[in-house]
């Protein structure tokens, strides 16, 4: 029955099913398909061949790729939730509300302002005879090459994860049971011990969360190991681009994508695994 | 706390990022051919750029037709779109004379009659340009060239200092080597330094020896740069010496003030040449011949010479009076005046050499060599 409040859920719920299918499974299913495809002539030709798959998982080019864009991504998240963490609670805990608004206004403007606009400007700052280099050298210092290297490409992973790490940790922040820190507090416990004890247990879902967003950000991104770094040493993205670039090769790109999807599959089911630990915890103190 | 209302959407986002082949694919692979019929619009496959006003636009008049044009960038993507579009999509294609020979094998280019384009009024090194014919008959006409060599800062090096590839290996150099991210210059610079000529026609010692040559420069490179990084990359001091790019990129900057030159080495340089063809089985014969001849008359070469973001050398005679008659400064800046040095000045010495595909090797293990390279 149309009317039932059991039947309206599931009616209302198709358009986000029909999408999921067509806009997320059907590509994905083609993506994994194409895999097994062969590029003859510059010309994409079905096929099951194996090859691709080999080719690229036991390339050097592959496997180093792929630690370096692991190494990176992994840093980019301790960083961004060590950054995060601190600033959030600032943020949260000791600003007035009034400031409290200024500084989520801040946070969220640079979210919807154009990432590539920003690390044009970053290139502008770091770059060999850019602001910060004149500023050092008027004091002497330099010219540091600060552009194009392991800081550089976590400068531009930092601008594209932290305002959005902040946000989050500031808006689980605020959720919290203001009682309990006040407990907490009523029973003789010092301000480390309430963030260790109630508030970090209190936001471990949106840790997790948190991480798992600035992983998955960083691990994906082109533009900043291209714009940052040069290309030097290349990551995933950059790697599926160089495939197809030279000799068409979308089925070797695939397998780089399918493979990236895999370990981003892996890390969420990570992330998740975290997050449900506390409530598995809760429920077994019960 | 369970956030399931996320899974979905970083998936949908990791799914978008991972999976830009597929759009890409798409995107290169669609071409409406709801107009492709349209005597009156000329579909021309193209580099991008090619179809602006400056350079089509009396054509387009006199004609009373629309080009309508389809841009790549690179031959690589060229071949995608031609092959994956239906035949008739397109009428006419520029295309970079190394790939004339695959569209030749591959049957999308059509023979051209030598008697219909101004072929004898072409510098004589250029009337029968090699990579244009095949058995005896000619399947594409050139319309502009430039050379590639050793691009440099001049703030940091004196064309004595950059005269031979050998200064890429320098220790002034540590660091500051940038690459543009194309295998084939760049690797073709580094067979050049190696003394192979032709450098792309090498066999399995010597491709060998290139690819040990290029991998001794890891630490020498800055980075690995796109079209739209090189110039940034020149500007703001992070490539101070490039090999396998040329006066495409740096007669722009220094015009803006970039202290930035470009030389040929001792050891020589790439040309790389654009040529127009007509595409296999097009209804549109004549009006694509007339393109053609547009483009290789005196007025369509100098507005190829001289077009704002990319200016080049060309092949024509009367192009090349036309230009010194009317635009002077312009002649000098291009090094195309008719007295004193000018851009033949290089060919003529034999010092250059033509940016070719592979031959005894696959694209693919170039290519191969080239990634390994840059993730060492």
């Amino acid at each position: 029955m149309a009317g039932s409040p059991r039947v309206l859920p599931a009616v209302l719920g198709i358009p986000v099913v029909l999408w999921q299918a067509v806009f997320f499974a059907a590509p994905l299913i083609f993506l994994v398909v194409v895999t097994f495809w062969q590029v003859k002539s510059f010309r994409l030709e079905p096929a099951f061949v194996l090859d691709n798959w080999t080719r690229i998982l036991f390339s050097t080019t592959f496997q180093r790729a792929l630690v370096h864009t692991f190494t990176v991504a992994g840093t980019t998240t301790v960083l961004a939730v060590a950054i995060a963490f601190p600033a959030a609670y600032t943020i949260a805990f000791r600003l007035s509300t009034r400031a409290r608004d200024l500084a989520v206004a801040f946070l969220v403007v640079p979210v919807f302002s154009s990432y590539m606009l920003r690390i044009y400007a970053w290139q502008i700052v770091l770059s060999p005879e850019g602001i910060t280099n004149a500023l050092l050298g008027s004091i002497g210092i330099g010219p540091l090459p600060l552009l194009g290297g392991a800081f550089s490409l976590q400068v531009g992973l930092l601008t594209l994860t932290l305002p959005i790490a902040v946000l989050t940790l500031v808006f689980a922040m605020a959720g919290i049971d203001r009682t309990l820190i006040e407990a907490a507090e009523n029973l003789g416990c010092r301000r480390a011990r309430v963030i260790a004890h109630v508030i970090i247990p209190s936001l471990r879902p949106a840790i997790a969360l948190t991480a798992t967003t600035s992983f998955l950000l960083a691990f994906g991104d082109y533009i900043s190991p291209l714009f940052m770094t040069g290309s030097k040493p290349p990551t995933l993205s950059i790697l599926i681009v160089d495939t197809v670039k030279s000799g068409s090769q979308w089925p070797r790109a695939s397998v780089i994508g399918v493979s990236m999807l895999v370990m981003l599959a892996l890390v969420l089911g990570l992330g998740q695994f975290l997050s449900r630990g506390r409530a598995a915890r809760k429920e077994a103190t019960r | 706390m369970r956030t399931p209302f996320l899974s979905g959407d970083i998936s949908r986002r990791s799914f978008l990022k991972a999976g830009v082949a597929a759009g890409a694919l798409t995107a290169t692979s669609r071409w409406s051919s709801a107009q492709a019929d349209d005597p009156k619009v000329l579909n021309y496959l193209s580099w991008p750029g090619n179809a602006d006003p400056y350079l089509v636009e009396q054509f387009e008049k006199e004609n009373g037709v629309k080009i309508r044009i389809k841009e790549y960038v690179g031959g690589d993507q060229m071949l995608a779109v031609i092959n994956q579009s239906p035949p008739g999509s397109f009428d006419v294609v520029l295309a970079d004379a190394e790939y004339m020979h695959l569209l030749h094998a591959a049957d999308f280019i059509e023979e051209m009659d030598p008697a219909d384009y101004p072929l004898k009024d072409y510098w004589p090194e250029f009337q029968k340009f090699p990579l244009h014919w095949f058995d005896g008959k000619l399947y594409g006409v050139m319309t502009d060239f430039g050379y590639l060599g050793l691009s440099y800062n001049t703030k940091e090096f004196t064309p004595k200092e950059v005269a031979s590839y050998a200064a890429l290996w320098s220790e002034k150099a540590k660091g500051k080597v940038g690459f543009f991210d194309w295998y084939l210059p760049s690797m073709g610079s580094i067979s050049l330094s190696n003394g192979n000529r032709p450098p792309f026609d090498i066999d399995e010692a010597h491709f060998e020896a290139v690819k040990e040559k290029l991998f001794s420069l890891k630490q020498q490179a800055s980075g690995f740069y796109t079209i739209a990084d090189i110039f940034s990359s020149l500007t703001n001091g992070r490539a101070q010496l490039v090999p396998g790019i040329g006066e495409w990129i740096t007669l722009g900057l220094r015009m803006n003030g970039v202290p930035v030159d470009t030389i040929i080495p001792e050891e020589g340089g790439l040309q790389w040449t654009e040529s127009l063809s007509i595409v296999k089985g097009t209804p549109k014969r004549d009006l694509a011949r007339k393109f053609i001849q547009y483009t290789t008359s005196p007025e369509g070469q100098v507005k190829m010479a001289t077009k704002v973001d990319n200016k080049k050398s060309i092949p024509s005679i009367p192009g090349w009076k036309l230009l010194n008659e009317t635009m002077t400064k312009e002649a000098e800046i291009l090094r195309m005046t008719l007295t004193g040095p000018n851009v033949m000045d290089e060919y003529k010495a034999k010092k250059i050499q033509f940016r070719q595909l592979p031959n005894q090797q696959e694209i693919a293990d170039w290519n191969d060599v080239w990634s390994e390279f840059k993730s060492l």
